[in-house]
């Protein structure tokens, strides 16, 4: 007897199933995998870097080590107001620290494959490349992170700014 | 007391403790395997005659365990595991004396058992003609970690050998020096041959052997043989690299030299070294009596290689076993470790950064304490006087971190050594090498930066400063010429300073050469030590010939880099036929920056202090302009470019005249700069940090540093910064690089 898998369960967004920690961002709530978190702290004064990258906010002390903050309101084209910021979130990507600004931290929650649709398209313009998929669970509509597209594909942001 | 066949309790006795064994994670790889292999031999069987012929193998097996008691090598090092021999002795008494020995064991073994048929007492050194294709790879079981351990201690015993090779070339009765080499290619022979290294192991018996016949005063340390047993250091140095490679999968590479090396050794140890050309041929190899062998001849089980201390709680229920004397065996070989405990520990170099790091967290800590108001008002008397407690014991455990990072500088000067015969006997000149200080310690990371501007300069010294001996005699030196090295504490800094008796720096042809390059334009003007220092320009050489040891005037830039990456200095001085002496000038260590911290608007920055000339407030009068834009100061007759930190960082500030500021004097020579500072705010340690990948590396910027408050202050890196203000044109925005997180992203099409 063979078991056939779903398509849904198989590849496309479902494949990330799993564990977010969600969190708000200008009225808008995101998750980031759970595994890619390692700690939540209120937030620090961050110290600018004269010319580092527009996306980079600046520098904490974390416990004794430097870590970039990164600006994911740079990163996603949104206006920048800082006034409701209240934590940091530390992730770790491709071995290296860093920091994320958010609003607020809401939840750990778990988001099954079925509950998870493919990034819409909305043309071009906006970017969806970094959107793992849409969680979409108790009446809530989440934007599923998938944190080191969102900061590279910065990285071309970050040039293409610089260049026009 | 035996074990019969027919005894079902007491076999499954031994099988308990053979099991035991098998996973007891101290002993080695091999030696596991043989006793799951006996283990499963004594699986319950119905044919006597099966498991009597079986008994004969376990024996066997035990007996090859036994062998790690026997094998003295590298025994202070890694005392054996004394309770696990002791269990395995007990053991064997058991089978001591199988029922029929005659019994081919094959029979009833299974098929996995068979190579370990032949009797362990292969005791003749394995000395293969040459190498096999299976010493060309790692044995298939290597444990990795042992093996890494190995290339560690490999290395530091041949280091030691070389450092007692040179004493004992000049002095050749020097019995303590003589046993050192010996020890240390004794022990490397005995864990290689653990570790089934075959082609190292052959080799460092070879080369063992004729240090024996130098100890036993059979063969005299000639010059010949000091080279022959230096050569041979050097290739095993080359087949450490070698197996280092090879353990990220690389093949194993015979060196070209091996077999030659090899046979001269034998030639020495033989006959005394006027057979020893190395290029001749030799006659049959001594001890060549088990060519590439079958893998039992192995000494497989001769060193299982643990530390004593590891407990082998496995190990404790088979004591029951029926065995009484061994377990009294026990009690005193394990009190041996301790007596003989190591004085010093290997620390992974990370986890003592992180100690430093946290000791410096401590430290802020410790201050934020100090700084609250309830302790600044001072009401609280018993509070104040603990926290001035705890202050004393937290600085204290400072000053022990930072000791804990540095290390002598006499390796790096005894490895130099070795390269001042070497380079003195290829330009067939004398040198004496003489050294000082070599106790002085520096950063660990600054050993680094040393090393590689200290070979070039040696080399330098003896190949072109040193006159050959006819030319000395006739201005009246010594025929010996002298390079000495000596290393001091001064201020702050460790000093590593260089001189040679030798010709000195040929000032005109300095000049000619730095003219000729379009370096200079003229000499005038210039003082010696502005001319000397055009030997650090990249590809200057005044050499007439070109050795291959010198000459190629690739080096001493390499020195002035080097040197500099450390925020380190170094000056010539030289007197014509007299000799050179540099002057290296080093910070202690790069984990502590002495700064003067500055504030230019909301923002705090800090300027390594070792660059800033002198800080001053200046009048308007003493301000230029250049075409309208270009900012300049008069200072003491000359004329010094401004650069505006606020403009070049973007911050809002309200100091925007020049005149309200502070000009901060940094830089040398060509890129004397002033920079504008709102004010200053104090001089402070500060414990450097990079700034983490994600951050890309912005100019002008070396790191950061926590501050009293908690907060990141940045360490401005000042040579970088006034590259970047000159380059930096204020009307065209400059694309920031951005590296990405960690290593380059994949891009998104």
């Amino acid at each position: 007897m063979t078991t056939v898998s779903t398509p849904a369960a198989e590849g496309g967004a479902a494949r990330h199933a799993g564990k977010f920690l969600t969190f708000f961002l200008a009225g808008e709530e995101y998750g980031l995998e759970i595994l890619k978190v390692q700690e939540i702290i209120g937030i620090l004064p961050i110290t600018r870097v004269p010319r580092a990258p527009r996306h980079i906010r600046g520098v904490v002390n974390l416990r004794g080590k430097v870590i970039p903050i990164v600006d994911l309101r740079v990163v996603f084209g949104m206006t920048e107001d800082a006034a409701e910021e209240t934590c940091i979130i530390v992730v770790q990507v491709r071995g290296v620290q860093l920091g994320i600004v958010v609003d607020r931290v809401s939840e750990v929650s778990m988001v099954t494959a079925a509950e998870i649709d493919e990034p819409p398209s909305f043309g071009a313009g906006v970017r969806t490349d970094f959107i793992l998929g849409i969680g979409k669970s108790q009446s809530r509509v989440r934007m599923l992170l998938d944190i080191e597209r969102a900061l590279s594909a910065n990285e071309l942001a970050e040039l293409q700014s610089a260049v026009g | 007391m035996q074990l019969e066949a027919s005894d079902d309790d007491g076999r499954a006795r031994m099988r308990r403790s053979l099991q035991a064994l098998a996973t007891d994670k101290s002993l080695g790889v091999e030696a596991r395997t043989r006793c799951s292999e006996a283990e499963a031999l004594l699986a319950p069987n119905d044919d006597l005659e099966v498991l009597d012929a079986a008994l004969v193998t376990v024996g066997q097996l035990i007996e090859a365990a036994m062998m790690a008691d026997a094998a003295p090598p590298a025994k202070a090092k890694r005392a054996t595991p004394a309770r696990a021999v002791a269990v395995v002795k007990a053991a064997a008494r058991v089978v001591a004396a199988p029922a029929k020995p005659s019994e081919p064991p094959v029979t009833a073994a299974p098929a996995a058992v068979t190579p370990v048929t032949a009797p362990p007492a292969a005791k003749a050194p394995v000395a293969s003609t040459g190498p096999s294709a299976a010493d060309l790879a790692l044995p298939a079981d290597i444990d990795l970690e042992i093996l890494g351990e190995f290339i560690l201690e490999s290395r530091e015993n041949l280091a030691a050998s070389e450092t007692a090779l040179l004493a004992l070339e000049r002095d050749p009765q020097d019995a303590e020096a003589v046993n050192t080499v010996f020890r240390a290619f004794h022990t490397i022979k005995g864990t290689c041959g653990f570790l089934g290294l075959r082609m190292l192991t052959g080799f460092a018996h070879k080369a063992e052997s004729l240090l024996s016949k130098v100890r036993d005063r059979v063969v005299p340390y000639s010059p010949e043989c000091a080279d022959l047993a230096l050569r041979a250091v050097d290739l095993m140095k080359e087949m450490i690299d070698d197996t280092e490679r090879a353990k990220d999968g690389a093949p194993l590479h015979a060196p070209v030299t091996l077999a030659d090396l090899e046979s001269a050794l034998i030639a020495a140890t033989e006959g005394g070294l006027a057979a020893a050309v190395p290029s001749a041929p030799v006659a049959a190899p001594p001890v060549a009596s088990a060519p590439a062998d079958a893998p039992a001849s192995r000494p497989s089980l001769e060193l299982p290689v643990a530390r004593a201390s590891v407990e082998l709680p496995a190990a404790r229920p088979s004591m029951e076993m029926p065995a009484p004397r061994a377990s009294q065996e026990i009690s005193v070989v394990t009190d041996q470790p301790g007596a003989q405990a190591e004085t010093s520990v290997r620390v992974r170099t990370e986890r003592l950064d992180q100690l430093v790091d946290m000791v410096g967290e401590l430290v802020i800590a410790q201050s934020m304490v100090e700084a609250h108001p309830t302790v600044q008002d001072g009401a609280e008397h018993d509070l104040n006087r603990k926290v001035a407690h705890a202050a004393k014991i937290v600085r204290e455990l400072q000053d022990l971190a930072m000791a804990l990072r540095m290390v002598p500088l006499r390796p790096t000067f005894q490895k130099l050594a070795r390269l001042v015969r070497d380079t003195s006997i290829k330009s067939q000149k004398q040198v004496e090498y003489v050294t000082a200080g070599e106790d002085t310690e520096i950063d660990r990371t600054l050993v680094d930066f040393i090393a590689d501007p200290l070979m070039h300069m040696i080399r330098n010294a003896v190949d072109h400063g040193i006159e050959p001996p006819a030319e000395r005699a006739q201005q009246g030196k010594a025929p010996r010429g002298t390079v000495s090295l000596s290393a001091s504490h001064a201020g702050g800094y460790v000093v590593v300073e260089l001189r040679d008796d030798g010709r000195g720096l040929d000032r005109g042809r300095i000049v000619r050469k730095a003219v000729e390059r379009g370096l200079i334009e003229s000499a005038d003007g210039m003082s010696d030590a502005d001319i000397y220092a055009l030997i650090f320009a990249p590809g200057f050489s005044t050499a007439e010939t070109v050795t291959d040891l010198s000459g190629r005037g690739v080096g001493m830039d390499v020195v002035k880099r080097n040197i500099e990456a450390a925020r380190g200095h170094v000056e010539i001085m030289s007197e014509a036929g007299q000799g050179t002496t540099f002057t290296i000038r080093l910070p202690l260590t790069l984990a502590i920056t002495d700064g003067m911290l500055i504030q230019v608007g909301e923002e705090r920055y800090i300027v390594p202090t070792t660059h800033i000339h002198v800080t001053f407030r200046p009048e308007a009068s003493h301000v230029h302009t250049v075409a309208g834009r270009g900012e300049m100061v008069a200072l003491r007759g000359d004329v010094l470019p401004i650069v505006r930190l606020h403009k070049l960082f973007n911050v809002a500030t309200p100091v925007t005249r020049i005149e309200d500021g502070l000009l901060m004097l940094v830089g040398d020579g060509e890129r004397r700069t002033a920079l504008l500072v709102d004010r200053l705010l104090g001089q402070q340690q500060v414990v450097a940090k990079a700034l983490g990948d994600g951050v890309g590396r912005p100019p002008g910027i070396s790191g950061g540093a926590v501050l009293g408050d908690g907060r990141i202050g940045l360490i401005i890196d000042v040579p970088g910064l006034v590259t970047f203000a000159r380059t930096e044109s204020w009307h065209r925005r400059t694309p920031v690089a951005n590296r990405a997180i960690g290593e380059p992203l994949a891009r998104s099409a």
